[in-house]
């Protein structure tokens, strides 16, 4: 096992790195995957030969995880794709200001203020709304590739 | 408009509504404003009584479409008033219908005419069983009249037209629905069957006979034709049918002993569908020349094709040809049991009659290629198919001798072999008729040699047949490579790959494989040369040219060795095709053909492991051919259980031939034996496998088609176990899985079937110790990864990073592929495993709660774990377990309730809320898992010892998933479908403890069910009424006994709320009576309804009095009155709740909705 280990504490070693090579047969649906510089969610998987008697390529449809467009990609299963590391963050929700953006607590005790309301129109009255009625709001901020939004919400009851 | 009632009305008003339907009509052809316009048709059909105004309509109106909808407007409304309607009133409309036909016969709007028709004839039909015999009598002598000829051709086609849609009424498979019991159907078919089915039929044939003559001597087409299509047609529809009164039926078995006519031709796996009328038809269909009239006057159009009005195609061809085809299917007791003399009469005379439509076959395939319509072939080939699925081999092949020098089997090869070489030259066409041919021929050969019995016997062709046979499979071969090979460098992306391609061939290949079984003394030798042959010419070529063509050509070879050696086991092992265990007399096992075939295709196979060989030579295309072939052999071959055993076959004759296949099957199956080859083929089989799953990186398929089918068919079987355990390379295996890393690099589901077969190899470890020290050793190391990933401090952060994401799910598929193959033996082995990651899942479901793939991960893999354990735990670790799932659950709905996730993409949208309801199904199969603890429990305690009480538990954990089970969910079928079992399966069960739920818990529950209740899927409401009646018949014996039951929920609460059963006996009856459900509930729904009014009996007088005071009809009251009445009291219903009472109330309730439901839903 301890050869193994090796393997895996090498590989953590890496942990800044914005994307990670994988090989694009194990890729699967659900999954993420860079294509075009974007960091996208795959929902569709296909693989085809070269002609008959070639090898296989894998045919990813993916959904840019911020601007939800669609980008398609063909890679040889063998080879290697970059996938994006992403991460997602819980944040409690301390103050919305007049011009957009948000004010956050982070688990250390500072705020993060640098984050602007989403754009999508349920979760933005679900946030205002919420936030009037004084419930406590926690949000949850993905970020990948250099790219931050928010893109979910729970409300964790009046008062907690 | 408020309907068309006609009381008393005037010409005047006549006329007006006339015209308004008129208006509607062409508004709705026009397209204006066709809503309103159908209103208005509708309307028609619903007013009450609207005969007079339809009749109007229908003799009035210049507007064609305007009599149609009045046709069927006379239809649905005398379909719904048929229970009210005067007997008088009944007949008068069929006579009106039959007469209005008949006086129109030359009007030029045939639809109709044909519309009026079938009104008449479903009306006939709605009266068939209250009609007396004098007066179908009457209708049926105008009939009869008109197809005599007295009033005209015109009327005679109508007359024939008639009876046309009078039969497909009473044939079940095309009746209209007419909101009535299935019974009433079947008891319709008998009848006619029996009383008119033979008399419609001769007088047709007489119709024809009558206008044969006209047809032959005129030159031009005569309006006679038109009758006589019509008559064939009608003939053709009476011989489909389903005939069942041939009371002296198969079972008598009277043929069984008979020569040529096949005893069980009922069982035969074939695409006709065979004619057996019974003895009573013989006069008609046999005795009487008919056939000898059909061939004469298909002859006589033969003759005309070539003038005005004739052609191979016409329509009076057409329909001549298909009944002689049918005619060929023509079996049964209908031949009397004379040897089948009569049989083999009728078919030679049907044989000589078709021979002209395929002999010689090269002239015949050469002119439709030139242009001639290829049907008049097809349906000869099709005539042959018929015949072969009535006859046996020997038979079939001796048709054709007392008219030709050779046999009908010759003839069907010579056919198509012209048909396959057709297919040579052409097949990149769309659908050429050869693809047609050859399948209607394949499906013939299929027929003839597709063993006969349960015991297997294969059909023996006569020698002239064998070598027909090995004649055609050489051509077939011949065309499948030189298909291959011009098709090699297609790139086709369609996604056509092994898996979908095979199942696609699969049939074809299959009957490939019995002809070649049919000589398979010379076909494997044959197929042995080929691959000989083509293996060389790549050893040849290799480097200098390009091997494409002969990599395909080997392919599809290596697909029809595997197709003709060995059948598909489909789950049970399948043995040597008894074709190839009878055919050969050989005893030294490296001299026999089959060995031959099956070495040189392994040792081929075992080059492909040599690096440079598979870089030049196997292609992932190729290597799939390759473990296919193998997974597919072995099943049979290698290693076979029976090596050992001697079998028995009772062959009649020839002892010295059966001695002899005896010993040389033997020597087949024992040098694949375990003592012999096998264990060294074996090695060979793993280490390719290895080879597929190491050095073809991404290349899913033949990855998964090594996990699935090669290896997992290896370890099916225990003896092949006890070597693979102890095989060098199958330690390297699981060595290499559980060490290395080169093996993440498969994909999740060849990961998880990997982990499943190495675990199930145990089974060949001798001991249990040794092999849950072996599980140990396979999984252990994954197990330890997963608790010191879970232990680092900075999990949270690393968590997120792909290849960690990548390594977590990996190990997790494998633990659930092994959780999955527990068996008993190995089962402690697992549970520890699973138990030692217990902590590291519950904190992994935290740490992942945003990356929902993982989760459904990892709650799969607890579910599967709990599914293979949870029988064999002991009181204490269940209660560990148990308290595991709690957390677990608890858990997951603390991260999940109130979470609201958006996306800018509606398709990712969708896809969170597909995951959210994956990871609810499987906390539902986690639930169901735990219940099954309480039925099946092979500890040695019982969990109540410990004081744990699954059903509150279940319960416990329904209440924590429930919040999460919105409605919207509920909508996935199989979401719902799990959930409605489990529900029902707990009230079933267990009503006690959901007596003592807390109240929101309790109306949750309720609330489901009564939502199930309504929902479109009969299974559900069948499950919710399953739970319904448990729940009340609980109450209702409960508080018979003076306890509770359900206190307070039953109680309701005071006067705002009433009681949940009287709200379920409410909505139950309203859903009986007033809603639309499928008749098989009914059933359930008496079990439902009979506790629910025991229960509650103060309120259900009240609705039954309701019930009868909204009825204003006087008569329709009383029925309600006296049917309510008998609902309860008829067949001496008690108040108890005992089998015979709940059978008694179910007839009840059956009696009641047929007596009531039709005028309370329409009034």
């Amino acid at each position: 096992m301890s050869d193994e280990e090796h393997h895996f504490e090498s590989k953590a070693d890496a942990g800044a790195s914005k994307t990670y090579p994988q090989q694009a047969g194990t890729i699967r649906k659900n999954g993420y995957i860079v294509i075009k510089a974007r960091p996208c969610k795959v929902v569709e998987v296909s693989t085809s030969k070269t002609g008959k008697h070639g090898h296989a390529k894998c045919h990813f449809v993916g959904i840019d995880i911020f601007n939800g467009k669609k980008l398609e990609d063909i890679v040889p299963s063998s080879h290697n794709c970059d996938v994006p590391h992403v991460t997602r963050t819980d944040y409690q929700l301390i103050d919305i200001s007049e011009d957009g953006f948000v004010s956050l607590l982070t688990e250390n005790g500072n705020t993060k203020d640098d984050l602007r309301l989403p754009t999508d129109e349920n979760l933005l009255t679900q946030i205002k709304d919420g936030f009037a009625e004084g419930k406590d709001l926690v949000v949850t901020v993905m970020s990948s590739m250099g790219e931050e939004q928010i893109c979910a919400l729970k409300d964790i009851g009046p008062k907690n | 408009m408020q309907g068309f009632s006609d009381g008393g009305a005037d010409l005047a008003q006549l006329q007006s509504t006339m015209h308004t339907i008129e208006l509607a009509c062409s508004s709705i052809q026009m397209h204006i404003n066709p809503a309103a316009a159908e209103a208005t048709l509708l309307s028609l059909s619903q007013s009450p009584q609207p005969y007079k105004i339809c009749k109007y309509i229908l003799e009035n109106s210049q507007l064609a479409n305007a009599r149609f909808q009045a046709a069927s407007a006379i239809r649905d409304a005398a379909m719904r008033e048929w229970g009210s309607l005067p007997p008088e009133d009944k007949r008068s409309l069929i006579s009106f219908c039959l007469c209005f036909v008949m006086q129109r016969a030359s009007s030029p709007e045939g639809y109709v005419q044909a519309k009026v028709s079938s009104v008449a004839a479903q009306l006939m039909k709605r009266g068939w069983l209250d009609f007396a015999a004098a007066e179908k009598e009457a209708f049926f002598y105008q009939v009869n009249q008109a197809i005599i000829g007295i009033h005209g051709v015109d009327v005679q086609f109508i007359g024939i037209n008639f009876l046309e849609s009078l039969v497909s009424e009473f044939s079940p498979s095309t009746s209209t629905a007419m909101g009535l019991p299935r019974e009433f159907h079947e008891q319709c078919r008998t009848l006619l069957e029996l009383d008119y089915l033979k008399t419609f039929y001769s007088w047709v044939r007489d119709a024809a006979l009558g206008v044969t003559n006209r047809i032959i001597e005129s030159d031009a087409e005569i309006p006679e034709v038109k009758v006589c299509t019509a008559t064939l047609r009608l003939m053709l529809q009476i011989l489909s049918w389903d005939f069942r009164n041939d009371s002296s039926g198969m079972k008598t078995g009277i043929n069984v002993f008979s020569a040529g006519v096949r005893p069980d031709s009922e069982s035969k796996r074939s695409e006709c569908i065979l004619v057996q009328p019974g003895p009573a038809w013989r006069d008609v269909l046999i005795s009487s020349g008919h056939i000898g009239w059909l061939l004469g006057l298909y002859g006589a159009l033969r003759q005309k094709f070539s003038r005005d009005g004739y052609w191979i195609d016409c329509p009076i061809a057409v329909s001549a040809r298909k009944l002689i085809v049918q005619f060929c299917t023509l079996t049964g007791t209908i031949f009397p049991s004379d040897d089948g003399q009569m049989q083999e009469h009728h078919l030679l005379q049907l044989l000589s009659g078709i021979l002209a439509w395929m002999d010689p076959p090269d002239a015949v395939s050469q002119a439709i290629e030139n242009g001639k319509s290829e049907s008049e072939m097809l349906d000869g080939c099709r005539a042959l198919l018929a015949m072969a699925s009535v006859t046996t081999p020997i038979l079939f092949d001796q048709l054709l001798k007392s008219i030709r020098p050779f046999g009908t089997l010759t003839l069907l090869s010579t056919l198509m072999c012209e048909v396959v070489k057709v297919l040579m030259i052409n097949f990149t066409e769309d659908e050429p008729w050869s693809w047609v041919a050859r399948d209607i021929l394949l499906d013939t050969w299929t027929a003839l040699l597709v063993p006969m019995d349960s015991t297997g016997g294969i059909p023996l062709l006569p020698p002239e047949g064998k070598h027909a046979a090995a004649n055609l499979f050489a051509l077939i071969v011949e065309s499948e490579l030189k298909v291959a090979s011009a098709t090699a460098a297609y790139d086709d992306d369609d996604a056509s790959y092994l898996q979908a391609s095979i199942s696609a061939m699969d049939e074809r290949l299959s009957s490939y494989a019995l002809i070649a079984r049919a000589a398979a003394d010379i076909t494997i030798p044959l197929l042995t040369g080929f691959f000989a042959e083509r293996f060389a010419q790549l050893n040849q070529g290799r480097g200098i040219s390009d091997p494409t063509e002969t990599l395909e050509e080997l392919y599809s070879l290596l697909l029809i060795c595997g197709h003709v050696l060995a059948d598909e086991g489909e789950g049970e092992t399948p043995l040597v095709p008894n074709a190839i265990q009878t055919h050969f007399t050989v005893t030294e096992a490296e001299m026999h053909p089959v060995v031959a075939l099956s070495s040189s295709i392994i040792r081929f196979a075992e080059q492909s492991l040599d690096p440079e060989m598979r870089a030049s030579i196997f292609s992932p295309r190729l290597m799939e051919a390759v473990v296919w072939f193998l997974g597919r052999w072995s099943h049979t071959y290698l290693m076979s259980p029976e090596e050992t055993k001697d079998i028995n076959y009772n062959f009649s004759h020839n002892y010295e031939h059966q001695h002899q296949s005896l010993l040389s099957r033997k020597a087949l199956l024992s040098f694949f034996g375990e003592h012999n080859q096998g264990k060294a083929v074996l090695d060979i089989m793993v280490r390719i496998s290895v080879t597929t799953l190491m050095s073809y990186p991404g290349e899913n398929d033949l990855q998964g088609l090594t996990c699935h089918q090669l290896l997992h068919s290896l370890v099916r079987r225990k003896n092949i176990c006890l070597h693979l355990v102890s095989l060098d390379s199958w330690r390297n295996l699981a060595n290499a899985f559980s060490n290395e890393k080169s093996l993440f690099l498969l994909n999740s589901a060849n990961q998880r079937s990997l982990a499943q077969t190495l675990v199930l190899s145990a089974s060949g470890i001798r001991n249990s110790e040794a092999s849950n020290q072996y599980i140990r050793g396979l999984m252990g190391p994954m197990a330890t990864y997963l608790v010191d990933l879970s232990n680092k401090n900075d999990l949270k952060s690393i968590a997120q990073q792909p290849d960690i994401i990548l390594s977590v799910s990996c190990l997790f598929e494998r633990l659930r592929g092994a959780a999955s193959a527990a068996e008993p033996r190995t089962q402690r082995a697992i549970y520890e495993i699973g138990i030692s990651v217990m902590d590291p899942v519950l904190l992994l479901i935290e740490v992942y709660k945003h990356e929902s793939a993982v989760v459904y991960l990892l709650l799969k893999f607890v579910v599967n774990w709990v599914d293979g354990q949870i029988s064999y735990l002991e009181a204490q670790e269940t209660v560990i377990v148990i308290d595991f799932c709690m957390r677990l659950l608890q858990l997951y709905s603390s991260q999940n309730i109130g979470k609201i996730s958006v996306s800018l993409s509606s398709s990712l949208l969708s896809e969170a809320k597909t995951e959210q309801y994956k990871d609810l199904r499987a906390l539902l199969q986690l639930l169901s898992s735990l219940c099954s603890k309480d039925l099946v429990d092979f500890s040695s305690d019982s969990i109540d010892a410990q004081g744990t009480n699954i059903s509150q538990v279940v319960y416990l954990g329904l209440h924590i998933v429930n919040p999460l089970i919105s409605l919207e969910l509920l909508k996935y079928p199989k979401l719902c479908h799990d959930y409605f079992s489990l529900l029902s399966h707990m009230l079933e069960v267990y009503p006690e403890t959901l007596a003592q739920l807390n109240g929101e818990a309790f109306g949750h529950v309720l609330g489901t069910l009564d939502f199930g209740l309504h929902h479109q899927d009969p299974e559900v409401v069948n499950m919710c009424l399953g739970a319904l009646k448990a729940l009340s018949a609980y109450h209702y014996r409960e508080m018979a006994a003076g306890k509770q039951g359900l206190g307070s929920h039953a109680a309701g609460n005071g006067n705002l709320q009433e009681g949940i059963l009287s709200r379920f006996l409410r909505s139950l009856l309203q859903l009986l009576l007033f809603e639309d459900y499928s008749p098989d509930l009914v059933g359930a729904a008496a079990d439902a309804l009979l506790p629910l009014i025991l229960c509650e009996q103060g309120l259900y007088q009240r609705l039954g009095n309701e019930l009868i005071e909204r009825q204003v009809n006087p008569t329709l009251k009383s029925r309600l009155m006296n049917a309510l009445q008998s609902l309860t009291t008829a067949n001496h219903v008690s108040y108890t709740l005992d089998r015979v009472n709940y059978k008694r109330f179910r007839k009840n309730l059956n009696n009641f909705l047929i007596e009531v439901r039709g005028f309370l839903r329409t009034m």
